[in-house]
């Protein structure tokens, strides 16, 4: 369904939500901004031009969860709170997508994560697409868009002084009741406004053939270039909206078994009991990271496991750019490999 | 601002006459807003080599990442030099393998205050004494090159290279010591209720990223305390006992050898303040020891220094 929006209407609508459920919507902290719950003094922020900081998969994936408590004499209980049905309001195209690219290994039958699926199965997700597309992004180039609409259960074009709401579920549907059907012309402005922000986007860099390039390039000189002025902190992969590692402790003196975010730009990521550490330097770690999303997500579900949010892109404490790093990858030497 | 060119053909000079194996400097990155640190090996690269006040890295943070006998070339500001020096008395690096190329620093921008004053579409900053010249896609802005610059910037005491091989540009002045304190003071201004919720506040946004262990020359350990498992020193996740124990105990950790390059905070995604805590580490070693870090390159710091005739028994 397509719907008017008034924009002086949104902050009633928001808090209307808050009969029912835990609204989730990017507010202002210090420099930034942040997913945090709706109070009735928040105030949503939506003119910047650019992403949240922290992604919204913190939503599904909380940086540090307890998942059990340990007992007495050996035993242990459920250490997961019950979650709330939730709304997550404002999620930009971007990382709506990444949350469904996390879905293929988070959801995988007998393999399936209980706490993920819980926070996912709860969660109404209203995207707000980007009208005037941010700087760093490239999600065009790696075949998303400002207005990709995959996860979303409804999506919000911003038209001046009224939004144009599409919805796509019952979800959706119901969080929008009432509002007015919007006219076919009005929906076509929508479009318009929609397919200019997607050519606004330049192609940040190839991607055709740059898996087997990157595959076929394993042990070239490339990757010690792209990886040295890398300081190996977890910015961009803590950041990222795809990046899902994670480290389960024992963390004994809460007596609680613990999992917290993980980065393969860490010197304990892949250090093994005996000392020996497969990935020893930034270039065997630097490899990974970028192989992991335009190499190995493309064997595994045949999909670029980037979103092109631009997050790493911008906060790089070294300023070292995925765009460029990939536009040099592209003129590394390659051979078609044809399967029989 | 130095000259460039200067700055080049001194590279150029060590790489061609082999003085050093590389040099260590910044090169233009995707954006004007975000010059990258970048080793340069041969002369013929030089040309990329760039300098200005968004080159917001502290270069000593890679000495102790070439390898040990390399001889190493290095564009140096105030602080980078105090880094260098300190590394050189905690042995990471002889001195005499060292080239360092001396520039005085005017202070660091901040981008992200740039961009918040005049928008994203940044396509070229020209700085011009005390004006900063933002030309954007809205067109050009003037800028106040001093409401720009990063916290620990304008409370800089030693923008001059120090130690340096050779100093390009004229030196600068140096800063007021009394302004060091400007850090500390809002903090201990506050009752210890206060101090405890600004502390809280900040710590507790920390995702534990480590940039800034990461961008600090002075953090080279092989292996971090919270890095560490059998026993664990720390708690491990975003928890407030874990952030606050990380941030604290980074702190001292830094005790005597922090040089003030504020590299920490700049490299923080979190805009979490951590130099509060450091500059009144250095405060009290300055009170109580007359001792800042980096000024030389002998002195040791003096939570480092044993001497055979210490009045105090040195006890754990």
């Amino acid at each position: 369904m397509n719907l008017i929006l008034e924009k002086q209407a949104l902050q009633d609508l928001l808090q209307s939500w808050r009969q029912n459920y835990d609204v989730y919507l990017p507010q202002k902290l210090e420099r930034f901004s942040h997913f945090m719950p709706l109070t009735e003094t928040s105030v949503l922020v939506t003119d910047e031009p650019h992403n949240t900081r922290i992604p919204p998969k913190s939503l599904f994936l909380p940086m540090t969860e307890a998942l059990v408590k340990f007992t007495r004499y050996g035993g242990y209980e459920d250490a997961r709170h019950e979650i709330q049905p939730r709304i997550v309001f404002g999620i930009r195209p971007c990382d709506a997508q990444a949350v469904q690219l996390l879905d293929t290994s988070f959801i995988q039958d007998e393999y399936t994560d209980p706490l993920w699926l819980e926070r996912r199965e709860k969660t109404i997700t209203i995207g707000l697409g980007c009208h005037e597309p941010c700087l760093n992004g490239f999600c065009t180039t790696v075949g998303y868009g400002p207005f990709n609409k995959a996860d979303l259960d409804a999506i919000l074009t911003d038209m001046g002084d009224v939004y144009l709401v599409e919805t796509f579920s019952q979800a959706g549907d119901a969080c929008f009741q009432g509002l007015p059907v919007a006219a076919e012309e009005t929906y076509q402005e929508a479009l318009a406004v929609q397919h200019s922000a997607h050519d606004q986007m330049p192609v940040a860099f190839e991607t055709e053939n740059l898996k087997e390039k990157l595959e076929q390039n394993f042990k070239n000189n490339y990757w010690d270039e792209v990886s040295q002025s890398c300081l190996g902190c977890g910015v961009c992969t803590f950041l990222c909206p795809t990046c899902f590692c994670f480290d389960i402790v024992d963390e004994t003196q809460r007596r609680e078994r613990v999992r917290n975010w993980d980065s393969c730009m860490f010197r304990t990521y892949s250090l093994e009991a005996s000392g020996h550490n497969p990935r020893p330097s930034r270039v065997e770690r630097t490899r990974q990271r970028i192989s992991h999303k335009f190499v190995y997500w493309l064997d595994q579900v045949n999909q670029i496991g980037c979103t092109g949010c631009g997050r790493c892109v911008r906060y790089c404490p070294v300023g070292l750019d995925i765009r460029s790093m990939l536009r040099q990858a592209h003129s590394l030497p390659f051979e078609v490999s044809h399967a029989i | 601002m130095p000259d460039l060119n200067a700055i080049r053909t001194e590279a150029k000079r060590l790489l061609a006459e082999g003085v050093v194996d590389v040099v260590v400097a910044f090169k233009a990155g995707e954006t004007p807003l975000h010059p990258q640190p970048a080793f340069f090996r041969s002369a013929d690269e030089v040309d990329q080599l760039v300098y200005d006040g968004l080159c917001q890295n502290n270069l000593a943070t890679f000495l102790t990442r070439v390898p040990k006998q390399s001889k190493v070339g290095m564009v140096v500001r105030g602080c980078e030099n105090r880094s260098v020096n300190a590394l050189v008395v905690e042995k990471q690096k002889n001195r005499a393998d060292l080239f360092l190329i001396g520039v005085p620093c005017e202070g660091i921008l901040d981008w992200q205050k740039i961009v918040g004053e005049v928008g994203e579409t940044v396509k070229s900053v020209k700085e011009n004494g005390q004006n900063l010249m933002i030309e954007t896609k809205a067109g050009y802005q003037l800028l106040e090159r001093h409401d720009f610059l990063h916290e620990s910037c304008k409370r800089c005491i030693h923008p001059n290279p120090m130690s340096a091989d050779i100093l390009i540009g004229e030196a600068l002045q140096e800063g007021d010591p009394n302004l060091a304190r400007t850090a500390v003071e809002t903090f201990e201004d506050q009752t210890i209720e206060d101090r405890y919720a600004w502390f809280q506040k900040e710590a507790e946004r920390c995702i534990r990223c480590y940039a800034c262990r990461q961008a600090c020359p002075m953090c080279y350990c092989e292996e971090c305390f919270v890095d560490h498992i059998e026993p664990r020193w720390s708690e491990s996740g975003a928890t407030p006992a874990g952030m606050q124990g990380w941030h604290i105990v980074r702190a001292f950790h830094q005790t005597g050898r922090c040089t003030s390059c504020g590299a920490c905070e700049r490299a923080c995604p979190m805009d979490i303040k951590m130099t509060y805590l450091t500059e009144k580490l250095n405060h009290d070693m300055r009170e109580k020891y007359n001792f800042e870090p980096g000024l030389d390159a002998q002195t040791q710091p003096p939570f480092a220094a044993v001497t055979l005739d210490d009045k105090n028994r040195f006890s754990v």
